[in-house]
């Protein structure tokens, strides 16, 4: 099969530049790029084997990558198996997928590792890379079998979320690694600064009676980890940067010179602990001792009222939650305004390689309960991109940059070839309307975790077509689709429905 | 259904609640007061209503206070704890307030171990729902008790200077205090050992108008109320606190700063009390000690807001 992408902008991340122009795949790989001057020679081939995607206003680029995603399968398939998680991900613009190993049983021996790498090619709608366990179990007890690991094709070692809280293991760890040229993702947390937390401890956490894990204990461990990179020269790629502190560790670190990258999520850089709260007002607009009553809060009703889609950005708005909705309980937990900025501008300077999902989904019942019992993580996958094009919005980032962050950023960090279109390179393609406002609905998630703040938000782009190896793995509505008998087709069908 | 109130659906804290509301409640707790002085202390009021008291955690004195509060008014009144019921057995909160609602309650009244649970509950449930404390977070019918009790001995609140003692960070009582206190104009000093209390502007920010105090003795000069908060032994055994001798010198209501204090500076306690930790029975019994008038106008106060809740 042969498509032809039309007109769409074409973003080169490796290159950092757009051009308007098609592409043209053929078998499972990129044949042609062809930019606009040299657009008329090509059309008279069509045959029937041949499918024309119209992408005009619509942005092409590599497919994305995440570098975190917790696929729950093998053994915690309620939350999720590879087959959903894979179409979430296609379903999110993302072609390749790194699965983290805290699963049941976590991938410790390279046995696990072919059942999911096997799992992956029957069943999975995209690429799924296998991070292998750092310890046995994701325990932090004692070393997993790393180099049967690395032979069995995984392509960095991690505990997921469970931090190594033994120092000496670590180091072991991370000698092995640098000695497989492999990299260790760390999760960095000090256990002892975060018992029974339930968000980020400051402010809200205080107010909401709510145990905190300050931002200190990552930063804590981090400080750790570096260290413990610089010893053995293993490449550390941190997960989930979440703080201001942790931005500035990394920033003086690659400085110095260490090998070192780092991700960030859409959601630390867009939502923060306020979230938690909810519709409750903070404090500035009710705390008034003697003056008059709170004036009606202006700048929420008035967001209220307006159209969404004249809204520019988004529409992010917590106060459509519950107050202590545990949607927002995510590990590590959303921090505050000052952190987001920071994390925003260490992404732009590239203090920050990658954005990464840390997708979590979770089942129902690990979600509806109290918010200190319920299960950390969001399902993040779906709201990907455009959570992050809020950045892009709002004029903090831009196009170009955001796109590589989602695509060279990780491609350096897996130690990849350019996240680049040019003929010869597997046809792994996103396209995407970044203007494109929806509403966020969580139950048409194809993910089984439905886990997310952002359930009635507004935002805007939105994944259109996601080409996995050539094959189209993913596509809204009839995106792309030309002629007239296949639009009165389609027409015919929303009445039919 | 009649239970839909021409207020508020719920009391989950006083932090939605204007100055305006807790001034009508602390008003009708005048008028249930007088209630529970006559010889029949009953009225019909909520003849036919049925509250539900979940307590998940132990409680002696919410409990029957907020039991009495609804007999008063003739409820129909049921109290579970969570030991004994199918929350032993996993059932979820949700699983149990949906039971709750199938058997035909009106009104629920919930203490939990966890923070945010009176939330949880509400939205699941088609009645009222009232906070009879959960985790750290709120126990707003103590605040307003708490708000009467003062109001009735010195006539206002709004200029007073009300010192909070204790283990402020792990307290409810200390956070729905502030909310009900500052929002009718006194000022609250909070004071604490710094484990116990947290960076001061994690308070200041949501309560701009408060003080913070590492030192008793400094906080009390010129207390109208000095309200004492329990300390939980356990806080020592996680390390927050070097021994308890050390705290009960450096914090504790002692003799002899009672007799520092001015004759008409009230001493609370929300209970249950440590004496001779966090405060001494001389202080404790002492004139100037409203702790058992908290106790009584706990079921007034609780009366008044399932009558306003009942709208």
């Amino acid at each position: 099969m042969r498509y032809i992408i039309k007109h769409g902008s074409i973003i080169d991340p490796a290159r950092r530049v757009a051009t308007v122009g098609d592409i043209v795949i053929c078998d499972g790989v990129v044949e042609q790029v062809s930019e606009l001057a040299d657009l008329h020679a090509e059309t008279e081939s069509i045959g029937d084997d041949i499918e024309i995607i119209n992408a005009r206003g619509a942005v092409i680029a590599p497919g994305f990558t995440d570098l975190h995603t917790h696929l729950r399968e093998p053994g915690e398939e309620q939350k999720e198996t590879i087959a959903t998680g894979t179409l979430a991900a296609a379903r999110g613009g993302f072609t390749t997928v790194c699965a983290m190993p805290t699963t049941r049983p976590t991938p410790d021996t390279a046995a696990v590792v072919r059942h999911v790498q096997a799992l992956a090619r029957r069943e999975g709608h995209v690429r799924v890379d296998v991070i292998g366990a750092l310890t046995q179990g994701c325990a932090g007890k004692a070393l997993a079998d790393m180099i049967e690991l690395s032979e069995a094709g995984c392509i960095a070692f991690s505990d997921g979320g469970h931090p190594v809280a033994d120092a000496g293991l670590m180091r072991q760890a991370m000698t092995y690694a640098a000695a497989l040229g492999i990299p260790v993702m760390t999760h960095c947390e000090e256990p002892g600064l975060t018992r029974g937390w339930a968000m980020h401890e400051g402010i809200v956490s205080t107010r909401l009676g709510l145990a905190g894990f300050p931002a200190a204990a990552e930063e804590a461990m981090l400080a750790r980890d570096i260290a413990l990179a610089e010893l053995t020269g293993v490449h550390l790629h941190v997960c989930n940067v979440s703080t201001a502190g942790a931005v500035a560790l990394l920033r003086t670190a690659r400085a110095r010179g260490v090998r070192i990258t780092a991700e960030v999520t859409p959601h630390h850089l867009t939502l923060t602990d306020r979230w938690v709260l909810g519709k409750l007002v903070p404090h500035e607009t009710v705390a008034v001792p003697d003056g008059p009553p709170p004036a009606p809060s202006s700048s929420r009703k008035g967001r209220r009222s307006a159209p969404p889609e004249q809204l520019i950005p988004s529409w992010l708005d917590p106060a459509l939650l519950e107050p202590y909705d545990t949607s927002t309980r995510v590990s590590p937990p959303l921090r505050t305004q000052t952190d987001v900025d920071a994390l925003v501008a260490g992404l732009r300077d590239g203090t920050i390689d990658a954005i990464a999902t840390g997708h979590a989904p979770q089942a129902r019942v690990d979600k509806e309960c109290e918010y200190g019992l319920a299960a950390p993580g969001i399902s993040g996958l779906e709201t990907a991109l455009a959570l992050v094009l809020t950045l892009v919005h709002r004029g903090e980032m831009d196009l170009v940059n955001l796109v590589a962050k989602l695509t060279e950023g990780p491609a350096q960090v897996l130690g990849r070839s350019p996240a680049t279109l040019h003929p010869g390179a597997r046809a792994d393609i996103v396209i995407f309307q970044p203007d494109q406002a929806w509403r966020v609905d969580a139950s048409q998630f194809a993910s089984r975790g439905r886990n997310t703040p952002l359930h009635g938000q507004h935002l805007k782009g939105q994944v259109m077509l996601t080409m996995a190896a050539g094959e189209i793995v993913f596509r809204r509505d009839h995106f792309g689709r030309s002629g007239e008998p296949r639009r009165a087709t389609s027409r015919l069908d929303g009445f039919l429905d | 259904m009649e239970m839909v109130s021409r207020r508020r659906r719920h009391v989950i804290d006083l932090d939605e609640m204007t100055a305006a509301e807790i001034e009508e409640i602390l008003e009708l707790t005048e008028s249930m007061k007088e209630v529970l002085a006559r010889e029949i202390k009953q009225v019909p009021t909520l003849r036919g209503r049925t509250v539900v008291n979940m307590f998940f955690e132990d409680s002696t004195r919410t409990r029957i206070s907020f039991e009495l509060a609804a007999k008063a008014l003739s409820a129909n009144v049921v109290s579970f704890s969570a030991r004994g019921s199918s929350v032993e057995k996993g059932e979820s909160l949700i699983d149990t307030v949906r039971t709750l609602q199938a058997l035909g309650a009106d009104m629920v009244v919930i203490r939990h171990s966890q923070a945010g649970a009176p939330y949880l509950v509400a939205q699941h449930f088609a009645g009222a729902v009232i906070n009879a404390g959960d985790g750290r977070h709120a126990h707003p019918t103590q605040a307003l008790l708490d708000l009467f009790t003062i109001r009735e001995r010195l006539d206002r609140i709004r200029g007073l200077k009300v010192v909070i003692v204790g283990d402020i960070l792990h307290s409810r009582v200390a956070r729905s205090d502030l909310w009900g206190l500052t929002r009718l104009g006194a000022h609250v000093t909070l004071c604490a050992p710094p484990t116990l209390l947290g960076p001061a502007h994690f308070w200041t920010a949501t309560w701009p108008q408060i003080s913070i105090s590492h030192r008793l003795d400094e906080a009390l000069e010129g207390a109208d109320v000095v309200m004492v908060l329990r300390l939980q032994k356990e806080r020592m055994h996680a390390g927050l606190l070097p021994s308890l001798r050390e705290y009960s010198r450096a914090y504790a209501l002692t003799p002899e700063r009672l007799e520092r204090l001015g004759a008409e500076t009230l001493i609370m306690h929300p209970g249950p009390m440590n004496e001779g930790v966090e405060i001494w029975p001389e202080a404790a019994t002492a004139p100037n000690s409203v702790i058992e008038a908290q106790v009584t106008n706990g079921v007034a106060v609780r009366m008044a807001l399932l009558y306003w809740l009942a709208g």
